[in-house]
């Protein structure tokens, strides 16, 4: 049953430009919308003016669970969960929201976009599968993602215990140098 | 301080309160949920207030928002500027949206 009403394809296309704009990757289209994958693929070169990035999605857990990836996907999912239960807003709709808000603080606190929409998306079907869990810091009370039955007790996050070298990238440390170069 | 000039600056808290308050609902009602820390009921009842609704709820005597954050980690990770300020404000972020909303009964 492809794209039947001109109306529900309209909204697919104004749904999946929505999409493409916040970073989504084809897979990510093609499972959320009833487009077909020529549309698709022509809607993304007309959104981003360029092919859309080829191979796998991303589908290791491990990835959420390194220093920086960690608290960003933790900072998603604080706003999923709060907005799954304070707002009606379910689904696709939800993850946009949450993503949004995720984007905004991020902005606001002169960060990096460490995580993608796609990287989102794919974490809640983690969720949804058992795969991820939340774990509360026994230090902080906040709740962070953390592997499917691993041990919870006693966690500490990342943010209460922050590794020696957590944030002392190389960028970080030329955006440094060159604001050193600069005061000189 | 004289206790009329109180009672004007509540007055006026008040009224920039519920006036921003309103102004963030109507434009965003989900992101207002998170930032006021409100439920849905009460966000439909100040996105429904009509401007002299609003100015006979900012003349009274007391104040109409209240402390939010309770709890001493939360105050210190807000005003904690030692730490990288993002980073600060991102686990108060994670912290927050782990606590109740204001809700009516």
């Amino acid at each position: 049953m492809r794209n039947k009403s001109v109306i529900i394809e309209a909204k697919d296309i104004g749904l999946a430009i929505e999409l493409i704009e916040l970073g989504a990757r084809l897979q990510l289209l093609e499972v959320e919308t009833n487009l077909s994958r020529e549309r698709l693929l022509k809607l993304y070169k007309e959104v981003r003016h360029e092919s859309p990035p080829k191979g796998m999605l991303p589908f290791s857990t491990d990835w959420f669970m390194t220093w920086q990836p960690n608290i960003h996907a933790s900072l998603f999912m604080a706003y999923y969960r709060f907005l799954k239960s304070h707002t009606q807003l379910r689904g696709l709709e939800l993850i946009i929201k949450s993503y949004r808000m995720y984007l905004d603080q991020i902005k606001r606190g002169g960060m990096d976009t460490v995580l993608s929409l796609t990287r989102a998306w794919t974490m809640v079907r983690f969720f949804d599968a058992s795969m991820l869990q939340m774990a509360t810091c026994r230090e902080c009370g906040g709740e962070f993602v953390a592997h499917a039955y691993d041990p919870t007790r006693g966690y500490v996050c990342g943010l209460c215990h922050m590794p020696a070298r957590a944030g002392k990238t190389r960028r970080a440390a030329e955006a440094a140098a060159s604001a050193a170069i600069a005061a000189a | 301080m004289k206790s009329t000039d109180t009672y004007n600056d509540i007055k006026e808290v008040n009224l920039s309160y519920l006036m921003l308050a309103q102004n963030m609902v109507r434009s965003d009602r989900e992101g207002a949920i998170f930032r006021l820390g409100i439920s849905e009921g009460i966000a439909d009842v100040l996105g429904r207030l009509t401007p002299g609704q609003v100015l006979k709820m900012a003349s009274s005597d007391m104040l109409l928002c209240n402390f939010r954050f309770e709890d001493t980690l939360l105050l210190d990770l807000l005003a904690n500027h030692e730490r990288d300020r993002g980073v600060g404000h991102l686990h108060a972020a994670i912290l927050a949206a782990g606590r109740p909303v204001a809700t009516m009964s």
